[in-house]
């Protein structure tokens, strides 16, 4: 009997350790609300708003938009650059070559990427706002955070505005409910308000890779520059008065300087996201995306160089479009690649030679040799795939460009001169003596050549609608990208932009 | 180049159907044997040789009975070619099988010995039945008919053992894991496999228990038999349970040696067939490095491996004790793979009382796994490289002639270091009460342990990532507890002709898991390898991390049988749990089944059968179960946390982490709920075959997914929400025959067929709207970025291949494809709205099929194992047959000839019949007749994997279920599997030759 006795004794101890409770204890994480009431912890949720504009890879769209699929977009779609199939390689299902061709569809992973990178910024941006909204900071220390939150939204805003056009306009976290469409001046008037009203908030110094009032004001620039692009309606006055407000910065009197690893010190980056590779930022190497396999050869006598996959070149005409003399030709690698161990050029695994040719057979069917590669920023060797460099967004010299545009659309090209002369005397560039759009236009090929900007200003100056290398004429609605088949399918309130196949 | 190996083509003449219909035959021959009386005799002893009085023996079948006298003797009236009985408290039964020869019989009791199917007792979950008593469907496989072998993953034992129950091991990796899947699985991003029960103690690694300390499992099938698992039974439940001491005293030995090689690799072009190449085309740039690589032999080796078990039993009336060790060292046939294991297992229990009232019973199982994993990438470079590139330079080192996109395999096995350990403990304490006669109080408690450490280097001269990264070194650690405290009570009652049993428990679990790591690169010596990462001078704000999480589950489950007269059963099953997992909206589940039986051989009416239909039982149940794998910890949750997101503080010139949120909170989530109908007979035939036929009809709802959501308004793209729906239908067949039972010769079959259909029901509700899921991904494969090749969509099958159709080629060589309209089309011309179905990797049909002989004291047997109609699609063969390939890369030798001149496209050019018949393993025994008292040496030799019926092209036509981690590193990171599809990572099956030994020796 005592032997069942201590049994049960032991058996009871059971119920004593036993509960039903199945709340989920946190230890490596935070949930909502339990955080955003110090400085420090605020600084640590705005923190999240800046390193959304890296992106993300997520294997669904999004490989690393910023050197990627959302760059691959802008300048796959534009005269500048291309991403040809080689053999097997870079076809992909042909989303590369519709590009090129201007026969791009809905279910086209790059829009989806496009899509994707820019809603992800916004809906935690908004998550951010709803994190600050819960804190209990005092509504003054509250407004500047806002301000700066929403400023750094009305960029997405732009991006979206310029890419998709109708888009829908989500503001709150918490409102699950699926959007339908804003129209295209919808969405123009909001990232116009939105960024006008947080001037007044902004910092109004110069701080490198932070929402300035002078960040706000380039934005409102562009959004003007493009404003007939975008709504038909002309403000090229408003764009010059906006550029006259931004102050503080100069032209790097050395090009590249806005390019090398250390850039962050170029006095001309008004706007850029930074890039470090012990801050383990990965998704900054479209130098990589572009030159051929064995291209470490050329930079490293030990191969100390990241793998580069062979993909993204130039159009042909883009090089010859520079002249020689001019010093911003080298953002292109031409010609013999030659091996730093043997000064030899480097021989292919077919056993032709490693020469980047300005030819390009086809879209649909290039050499691994063919075009020339992107170069602009710098490339080191011992460099990892978390490159050093920090990715501009907007640089001193668009300011400069914008207003001679303005001056000579609004029929004053010799009010551009001086603008222009600064751009082209660093280039060491000759100024024309009848300054003109097309010479406007092909001075911003020149000067921004790979900057992820061109498909804007092709359209900006209709030339986005006629043939170039491997494309015939444009339909106009093309101006602006489908919305993502697959987004259409999850939101059955979004419409199609109009031209597009509604499937 | 490649000698034609033994890999025969199955002939379509030779068709599945045939070959079953002939295995059937074979079964009913066993029952064509005539029945005549005659008197036998004989004498019963113990296991230690003394004469057993009092012990029952009954003539199988019939009420023919007596029992022993004083000096353990019995005379029984018996028909020949029947068998007798003779069971005693303690020992197991024996059964003896009566020829015309049988005269005077002397049984032995043995300690655990053959058990007859109508005494045999069956785990049950929380208590067990026995056989004839069930009413759901279980399938038992006891230690004799477990797989034997060079085994280092013990999912294997089971291997076409159970019907409906696929074993999938993705390769021959020694340290790959294997894959159960149990009618066809039941969930799209969960695990899909069954839950594991060891001794009791539920969801514990399988790998915890070493084939040898097996006694027997049992498969819960259908979901009134797994109800009583609630919200993890939905996939089945493996309940395994471990020898513990049986009567008398004995050690045993056995050891294993063998030798083990690739069979099969694929036939690319040799240097010589190369260079004929070059000359025939007349291309003068073509490089020839001037050596005669076979890529692929240079990163195998010939595998050497061997285990020893040593195990120590003694077991008294009321005691019992049993140790075991054991040691595996299974290399791999890839140079620098294999797996080392040891492991322990101390098992005892104690009976205390005068009527053995309370029993203490404890366990304890460790071991540690010790395994260098490899890169996967070797398969892709090996078969790419030109094969006149030499392994090594003049000089002894690693050539790095290419340095394109393929780099040299055998520099990437052999220059860099990677350690990893696991070590796995079990142990559990459990106390048995009876009490007021008819109740029995269980109390358990359980602690599972699981730790996995790792250390990397790439040293400096590393040519991939180590060099760049100036030597770079890694260590982790990850570890799970699993703490469980559980008390049940069973009662027990017989009234007349109605037996009552009813069960009710309690059962709380923790699971706590957590791990750290660190990794640096740039050192200035490769000297310190993984162990001094502070000498790295060379650092990132990610490189050091550690986690930590907790769940638990709360259940209570109760459980009713009822029978009548021993011939109609009920059972009804109730469990109710609660998981931390589950949303704030979902936090209780449950999982209610009943099932029926009835034992109509049992009824007078079935009088006029008896003489070959010695048992038929028709089984019905229903019940619904849960699966809640899938959700993970916190799922639930809106969260901020730390993820690489770091920003610049450009005003002190510093990088900080920002806190983001994580995921789309679902406060609705919850498990996934599987409805299960299962009707099944079982039936004995003639005494000697014996089998159960099932069939089951599953419906799984609210489908774990992390299905794409529209952005805006969430905050990321996808979300693990419970939407779609999905069935599961299927038969399977299980037989079991002693065709010959004599005093020499024996000889016994098994045969099990599955056959199961799935089709994804639903994946939208009015919440989630979902058309296609695109699953298969290709990416990774050159050209093959962001491409997939099946689909997860209504009326199909998980894994069904979705593309173009191939109508063979051109004039020009080049692929040309149906459209929709059934026109053949240049590739050109192909629209979206052209791709259809193109087949599935769902097999129809599986079976497992094993036969053992045995003759005076020699043994023969062999097992084997078949998935027939399912699809594969042989990315490797397509990335291969490439015309942009020669000079630089390798193609296969049917590339030649072929005549393609188009870059390789997906279609269903590529997708095979991956349909095979592999032979698991011979084995030929003798049994030495020693002049030791009681004792037993048996050896054997032991063929593993010795050939492969199929028509499939590649290394392989088994590939695993699970993607590997892409070439490049790149994972498929869409959550979803890529079944089916063999792309550059077929570890090669090795053919096994061992040599083994049994040494018993008894007291």
């Amino acid at each position: 009997m005592k032997i069942k006795i201590t049994a049960a004794i032991l058996m009871s101890m059971l119920f004593t350790i036993s509960c039903t409770d199945l709340s989920e204890d946190l230890y490596d994480k935070v949930e909502d609300g339990n955080f955003g009431n110090t400085s420090k912890e605020v600084d640590a949720l705005v923190g999240g708003a800046y390193s959304s504009l890296r992106g993300f890879a997520d294997g669904i769209s999004n490989n690393y938009p910023t050197c990627e699929y959302v760059f691959f977009l802008n300048e796959t779609v534009s005269d500048e650059a291309t991403i040809p199939t080689r053999g097997s390689n870079w076809y992909d299902g042909g989303q590369y070559q519709d590009a090129q061709t201007h026969h791009w569809k809905a279910d086209n992973r790059m829009i989806l990427s496009a899509w994707r990178y820019n809603y992800t910024g916004i809906a935690k941006i908004n998550s951010i706002i709803y994190q600050i909204d819960k804190s209990s900071l005092s509504d003054t220390s509250k407004a500047p955070i806002y301000a700066e939150l929403k400023a750094l939204r009305a960029y997405y805003y732009y991006n979206l505005l310029d890419l998709f056009g109708n888009v829908p306009i989500v503001t709150d976290f918490e409102d699950t409910s699926l959007p339908s469409n804003s129209t295209r001046k919808q969405v123009y008037d909001f990232v116009e308000k939105e960024l006008t009203d947080a001037i007044p908030h902004l910092n109004a110094n110069v701080v490198y890779s932070k929402m300035t009032k002078n960040v706000a004001y380039s934005l409102l620039a562009r959004l003007y520059l493009n404003s007939e692009a975008f709504i038909g309606t002309a403000r090229w006055q408003d764009c010059l008065d906006m550029c006259q407000k931004i102050s503080g910065y100069s032209l790097a009197p050395d090009f590249f300087a806005n390019f090398a690893t250390e850039n962050q010190k170029s006095p001309e980056i008004i706007f850029a996201i930074p890039y470090d590779s012990k801050a383990g930022t990965v998704g900054n190497y479209m130098n990589s995306m572009s030159c051929h396999y064995l291209h470490k050869l050329t930079v490293s006598a030990t191969a100390d160089y990241p793998w580069s996959a062979n993909g993204m070149c130039a159009q042909p005409g883009v090089y010859s479009a520079f002249a020689d003399t001019d010093k911003r030709k080298k953002c292109m690698v031409a010609g013999d690649q030659i091996n730093l161990a043997t000064g030899q050029v480097i021989i292919m695994d077919n056993g032709e030679k490693l020469t980047y040719t300005e030819h390009v057979n086809s879209v649909t069917d290039a050499k691994e040799n063919e075009g020339v590669r992107l170069g602009k920023y710098e490339m080191k060797e011992g460099e990892t795939w978390e490159r050093d460099h920090d990715l501009v967004v907007i640089r001193y010299a668009e300011i400069l460009m914008m207003q001679a545009e303005c001056y000579v659309r609004l029929g004053s090209p010799d009010l551009a001169k001086p603008f222009l002369q600064q751009v082209t005397s660093r280039a060491g560039a000759e100024l024309p003596a009848t300054i003109d759009l097309h010479f406007i236009d092909q001075e911003l090929l020149r000067e921004f050549t790979f900057e992820g900007r061109r498909r804007t200003d092709n359209i900006r100056f209709g030339t986005f609608f006629l043939p170039w290398w491997e494309k015939g004429d444009t339909e106009k609605y093309r101006a602006i990208f489908p919305i993502p088949s697959t987004v259409l399918s999850t939101n059955a309130n979004l419409k199609q932009n109009p031209g597009y196949p509604v499937n | 180049m490649n000698s034609k190996n033994k890999k025969i083509v199955l002939h379509q003449m030779w068709t599945t159907k045939t070959a079953v219909f002939m295995i059937f035959m074979l079964f009913l021959s066993a029952g064509m044997f005539a029945q005549d009386k005659k008197q036998i005799s004989g004498t019963v002893y113990d296991n230690t040789g003394t004469v057993l009085p009092g012990a029952s023996v009954i003539e199988v079948g019939t009420k023919n009975a007596t029992t022993t006298d004083f000096d353990g003797k019995f005379t029984l009236t018996v028909a020949v070619g029947g068998s007798i009985e003779v069971s005693f408290i303690g020992s197991a039964t024996q059964k003896v099988q009566i020829t015309s020869a049988s005269k005077n019989i002397d049984v032995r009791m043995q300690n655990d010995g053959y058990q007859l199917a109508e005494v045999q007792v069956v785990a049950v979950g929380y208590g067990t039945q026995k056989k004839s008593d069930l009413t759901g469907a279980i399938s038992t496989v006891k230690a004799d008919d477990l797989v034997k072998g060079t085994i280092s993953s013990t999912e294997q034992v089971l291997q076409g053992k159970v019907a409906g129950l696929n074993v999938i091991r993705p390769s021959g990796d020694p340290a790959a894991g294997s894959t159960l899947r149990l009618r066809g699985g039941t969930s799209l991003t969960a695990s899909n496999n069954p839950l594991i029960v060891v001794d009791g103690i539920a969801g514990v690694d399988i790998n915890i228990v070493q084939p040898s300390d097996i006694k027997t499992v049992d498969v819960l099938k259908d979901a009134s038999a797994t109800a009583i698992y609630g919200s993890r039974g939905a996939n089945g439940v493996i309940i395994i349970t471990t020898k513990s001491g049986t009567k008398g005293v004995s050690v045993t030995y056995s050891g294993l040696s063998s030798i083990g090689y690739v069979n099969d690799n694929l036939d690319l072009l040799s240097a010589n067939q190369w260079r004929n190449y070059v000359r025939q085309t007349g291309n003068k740039d073509a490089i020839d490095y001037g050596a005669n690589t076979d890529w692929q032999k240079a990163i195998e080796q010939t595998a050497i491996s061997q285990s020893h078990t040593l195990t120590i039993n003694s077991g008294k009336a009321d005691s019992g004790f049993r140790t075991s060790l054991s040691y595996l060292n299974n290399e791999g046939v890839i140079k620098n793979s294999g797996l080392e294991r040891l492991s322990g297992n101390i098992n005892a229990y104690q009976y205390l009382g005068d009527n053995k009232d309370v029993k203490f019973d404890m366990g304890l199982f460790a071991n540690i796994d010790k395994w260098h994993p490899i890169d996967y990438r070797i398969f892709e470079y090996a078969y790419n490289l030109n094969p006149t590139i030499p392994v090594y330079t003049p000089s002894g080192e690693f050539s790095s002639v290419a340095l394109n996109q393929y780099f040299n395999p055998v520099e990437l096995l052999t220059n860099r270091t990677v350690d990893n350990e696991r070590h796995r403990l079990l142990g559990y304490f459990k106390t048995e009460v009876k009490f007021l006669n008819d109740f029995l109080a269980v109390a358990n408690i359980s602690l599972e342990h699981n730790a996995v450490k790792g250390g990397t280097y790439k040293p400096s001269y590393a040519v991939l990532e180590g060099a760049t990264e100036g030597g770079y070194a890694q260590r982790t650690y990850a570890e799970y507890t699993n703490a469980q405290g559980e008390l049940y009570v069973n009662y027990n009652k017989v009234i007349d002709k109605h037996t009552i049993s009813a069960l009710g428990g309690y059962s709380y679990l923790e699971n706590i898991y957590e791990g750290f790591g660190a990794q640096r690169s740039g050192f200035v010596t490769d000297a310190f390898s993984y162990n001094n990462l502070g000498a790295g001078y060379k650092y990132r704000l990610g490189d050091v991390y550690s986690y930590k999480g907790k769940s638990n589950l709360v259940s209570f489950y109760a459980r009713a049988n009822y029978s009548y007269d021993g011939k109609y059963l009920l059972t009804a099953t109730v469990r109710r749990d609660g998981s931390s997992r589950f949303g704030e909206n979902n936090k209780w589940g449950t999982f209610p089944s009943a099932s029926v039986a009835w034992k109509i051989s049992n009824e007078g009416f079935m009088d006029s059968t008896k003489g070959w239909l010695d048992n038929l039982k028709l089984r019905v149940g229903y019940g619904v179960t849960g699966n809640q794998d899938g959700i993970g910890e916190y799922k639930s949750l809106s969260i901020l946390g730390v993820g690489n997101d770091s920003y610049y503080d450009p005003v002190t010139g510093t990088w900080s982490l920002a806190y983001s949120p994580q995921q789309n909170p679902n406060p609705d989530l919850k498990w996934e709920s599987t409805k299960q109908l299962n009707i099944g007979f079982d039936f004995t035939l003639f005494n000697r075959i014996s089998g159960s036929f099932e069939w089951y009809s599953k419906n799984t709802e609210d489908l774990l997914y992390t299905y794409e959501v529209p952005q805006p308004p969430y905050l990321v793209g996808t979300m693990l929400a419970n939407v779609g729906e999905m069935s599961n239908k299927g038969v399977e067949l299980t037989l079991n025959a002693d065709i010959i039972k004599g005093e020499k010769f024996n000889w016994n079959a098994n045969l099990t067929l599955g056959h199961n259909v799935q089709k994804i029901e639903k994946l939208s509700n009015p919440t989630y709207k979902t058309d296609v899921i695109y699953s298969g991904s290709l990416h990774g494969l050159a050209g093959m970025s962001g491409q997939y090749s099946q689909i997860i969509a209504e009326g199909y099958p998980v894994g069904t291949f979705w593309g173009f159709k191939n109508a063979g080629l051109d004039s020009t060589g080049k692929i040309q494809y149906y459209n929709a309209a059934g026109t053949i089309v240049p590739e050109s011309a192909l629209v979206d709205a052209d791709k259809t179905d193109l087949g599935n990797i769902q097999p129809d049909l599986t079976l497992g099929i094993g036969m053992n002989f045995s003759y005076g004291n020699f043994d023969l047997g062999f097992s084997g194992y078949g998935m027939f109609g399912q699809k594969a699609l042989n990315a490797t063969n397509m990335m291969l047959n490439d015309p942009n390939r020669l000079p630089a890369y390798n193609v296969p030798d049917d590339f030649l000839g072929s005549g393609i001149t188009s870059a390789p496209k997906y279609s269903d050019y590529w997708i095979e019949d991956a349909s095979f018949f592999r032979l698991q393993t011979l084995t030929v025994g003798y049994t030495l007749p020693l002049n030791l008292k009681d004792s037993k040496l048996r050896l054997y030799l032991m063929g593993e994997n010795l050939f492969v019926v199929t028509s499939y092209k590649g290394v392989d036509p088994e590939i695993g279920l699970n993607a590997q981690n892409g070439v490049n590193g790149v994972i498929d990171q869409t959550g979803l599997a890529s079944p089916g599809i063999d792309r550059y990572n077929n570890y090669p099956r090795p053919t096994t030759i061992s040599v083994g030994l049994n040494f018993t020796l008894n007291k």
